[in-house]
């Protein structure tokens, strides 16, 4: 076969510039760790890691979702354990009014400690959450009751507080509302609320009457309030619950997700690391064949 | 004896001429296009007139009687259609490649990925600015990706106008070279070198015609090349002297090149070269353009619409968070004060999120992600597609060119052979003349 001297040097060359593409092609991804450089290398595998990496955006952005309604969550669950201690104070309190043998003095005393269990409950009720707003708020408003210069206590608002997305349409409530845990007390025909009931024992200790009667309608009242403040402890002990269930199959998920994006963008080290050491020895054998070949000339021959 | 002496005359002739013609294809060993020359030689036949007399038959020599080029117009034409399949496909990769960057280069999906999770964080505290700030930085994200992947776009399409210009500038200076080719053929004698050198024009400037359109090329008895484009029913660009001029328009995608000769247009519509794959690179430019513009009409009128039908922290209705521009991809943020985020549902409060958490449904059904990312994808796929089909068109191409080369190519050995063959018969042919004169002057020497 007749080979044209200018042809051969071409195609040398061209198969040199091939294999130096390949070895820096190989070097990249080595030194990248990373088999898809631009999405034509591999245009199914760039979609599912679009899909993955929109995923993980939105894991993330849960997570910190997650996050913040726990530690509502656990400010709420505080908040009631201490309101649940005062509530059992007053119930002693009220026990001890009812005795008889106490001296008016003595249930002027307890009145004052009544009031500031009273204020103290306002005041937890009252209590702002991590985000500034009120732990017990109800869907609206900037605080869980307001109390008017004679005392009387009132909830603003009506219904429950906003919830925090979590998850693709799923919501939790980090509380309950100040109307559900101290409101709804049964009082005779109709209701009142846990301030209100407490409000009435100390005005009912101070005009200085037997207290028992009232005594026993306000052990009642307590009796409904701190069972309504342990569902709300125990609700909130359970969305706890159902935050650390997202948060593990978040977790899990990102595990799978994560294991199938380096399938398919990282690459196997060692295989490149052995395919860069083929190319390279075939790139040092092409050369040195070349420089070979291009020295045979008959022209050498000629004197 | 003087016959002899004309002999080795003639030899010394020939072979001169032989030996230069060695000389010429070493020096243009290398030279892009030139075809290998080969000198051709007769022997010089005596004439026998007088009849009745024992004809006594010897040649008077050699001559050199014309260069022969070396060339085979099948194995060209072969190299010009490979040539032709292999420029628009890997014209077209270019632009498929420049479409891949605009559009990669921005990380689109991600940025709106990124403002729809910033919305989830203001969801879980609607009253706090700082979230909201983060949604307004994230949406401004979105809009920049937008605009400047737009522009990128604006800038590749003005870039294919600027070449798309230039080939068709290379299409007409060619056409006109190439007429000027054949009326110097009209005018070479047979068997010259300089006919050689214009037949190597004309066989280099259809190679690089074919590396712009697909051509369709006549070569008449002459040597003289008539070209049509896009066929053999296309529009005719060389013609013996006449040429045609080509402009390139476009129009949106759509992508014209108009042929005018003599007063009369015709449209070209070529198949191969870098004229159709400009062509094609114009039209994925435009559909890039368009289902961009469809994915950002899609996200600013479903944001801004949510938003109108929520109410901000102050309880107003909420404004549009995004401002189109000249063109739908050319998104602005418009809404400055964080409080104008529309979380809350009518009458819902400071507090409220039903509305922002609708955000999530609108991202579900807009599938604005999703869609970029496909068309990211099918970009890349048919990119991929063409870098596959430009390897084997190249092999094919490489294939046509060995196949021309094994006739018209120059190898340094044959011609040091040819060198030693020419040189020796060239030092027999003077000796031939020495030993005429020898001869001769034994017969002066008589006395």
């Amino acid at each position: 076969m007749h080979i044209s001297t200018s042809l051969f040097f071409d195609r040398s060359s061209k198969q040199l510039g091939t294999l130096a593409t390949r070895n820096q092609t190989l070097q990249t991804q080595i030194a990248t760790g990373k088999r898809l450089a631009v999405p034509s290398d591999d245009a199914v595998a760039y979609r599912r890691l679009q899909t993955i990496a929109q995923a993980t955006a939105d894991g993330t952005a849960w997570e910190s979702n997650i996050a913040l309604a726990r530690t509502v969550l656990e400010q709420a669950d505080t908040a009631l354990g201490s309101v649940t201690s005062r509530l059992q104070r007053a119930q002693e309190l009220t026990l001890q009014a009812a005795n008889g043998t106490l001296s008016a003095a003595d249930h002027r005393t307890i009145a004052i400690e009544l009031r500031g269990i009273v204020d103290d409950l306002v005041a937890l009720a009252n209590s702002k959450d991590a985000r500034g707003g009120p732990l017990f708020g109800s869907a609206t408003g900037d605080t869980a009751l307001t109390r008017d210069p004679a005392g009387v206590v009132s909830f603003t608002g009506t219904g429950n507080p906003p919830g925090i997305p979590i998850g693709q349409d799923v919501t939790i409530q980090p509380s309950e509302s100040a109307g559900q845990i101290f409101g709804n007390i049964p009082n005779g025909a109709g209701t009142t609320d846990s301030f209100a009931l407490l409000a009435s024992f100390v005005t009912a200790l101070e005009s200085g009457g037997n207290p028992a009667a009232a005594a026993a309608t306000t052990v009642q009242g307590l009796k409904v309030t701190l069972d309504q403040v342990g569902a709300a402890r125990g609700s909130v002990g359970a969305r706890g619950i159902r935050l650390d269930l997202e948060s593990t199959r978040l977790e899990d998920a990102a595990t799978v997700r994560e294991g199938e994006r380096s399938f398919l963008e990282d690459i196997d080290v060692t295989k490149a690391i052995i395919e860069l050491q083929k190319t390279s020895t075939i790139l040092q054998a092409t050369q040195a064949s070349l420089s070979r070949l291009s020295q045979l000339s008959l022209f050498d021959y000629i004197r | 004896m003087s016959d002899i002496l004309s002999i080795g005359a003639s030899g010394v002739r020939a072979y001169q001429l032989a030996l230069s013609t060695v000389a010429d294809n070493i020096a243009n060993a290398s030279t892009a296009g030139y075809s290998r020359r080969s000198t051709n030689l007769e022997r010089i036949a005596a004439s026998s007139s007088r009849i009745g007399q024992r004809q006594i038959t010897d040649g008077l020599g050699v001559a050199a009687t014309g260069i022969k080029r070396q060339a085979d117009d099948f194995r060209s034409t072969a190299v010009r259609a490979a040539g032709a399949d292999l420029a628009r496909t890997q014209t077209s990769a270019v632009w498929l490649d420049q479409i891949e960057t605009s559009l990669g280069g921005q990380q689109l999906g991600t940025r709106i990925a990124s403002f729809f999770n910033s919305a989830k964080a203001v969801s879980a505290d609607p009253a706090a600015i700082t979230p909201r700030v983060a949604m307004l930085e994230a949406g401004a994200g979105v809009a920049i990706a937008f605009t400047a992947t737009g522009r990128a776009l604006d800038q590749i399409t003005a870039d294919l106008d600027i070449k798309a210009s230039a080939a068709v500038d290379e299409l007409n200076t060619l056409g006109y070279a190439l007429a000027k080719v054949n009326q110097g053929l009209d005018r070479a004698s047979p068997g010259t070198g300089g006919r050689a050198s214009l037949l190597d024009q004309r066989d280099t400037i259809l190679e690089k015609l074919s590396a712009l359109s697909d051509v369709n090329v006549a070569i008449d008895a002459n040597g003289r090349a008539a070209v049509r484009l896009g066929g053999a029913t296309g529009p005719m660009l060389v013609g013996g002297a006449e040429t045609a001029f080509v402009t390139y328009q476009r129009s949106g995608s759509a992508v014209a090149y108009i042929v005018e000769q003599n007063g009369t247009v015709a449209s070209l519509s070529p198949v191969g070269g870098a004229l159709a794959g400009l062509a094609e690179g114009a039209q994925r430019i435009g559909d890039a353009r368009v289902e961009l513009n469809r994915i950002a009409t899609g996200l600013v009128d479903g944001v801004n619409t949510l938003q109108s039908q929520g109410r901000d922290l102050d309880g107003n209705p909420g404004a549009a968070i995004f401002a189109v521009g000249a063109t739908p991809s050319d998104i602005s943020v418009s809404l400055i004060n964080p409080r104008g985020i529309a979380a809350a549902a009518v009458g819902g409060g400071p507090r409220n999120n039903s509305n922002l958490i609708t955000l999530e449904t609108l991202r579900t059904t807009g599938q604005f992600e999703a869609d970029t990312a496909s068309f990211i994808a099918t970009n890349a796929a048919t990119l991929a597609s063409r870098r596959t089909v430009a390897a084997a068109q190249a092999a094919i191409h490489d294939g046509a060119i060995v196949a021309r080369d094994q006739v018209t190519g120059v190898n340094l050995d044959s011609e040091a052979v040819d060198l030693i063959r020419f040189q020796q018969a060239y030092q027999a042919s003077s000796r031939i003349i020495q030993v005429a004169r020898e001869t001769l002057q034994t017969l002066l020497d008589i006395r």
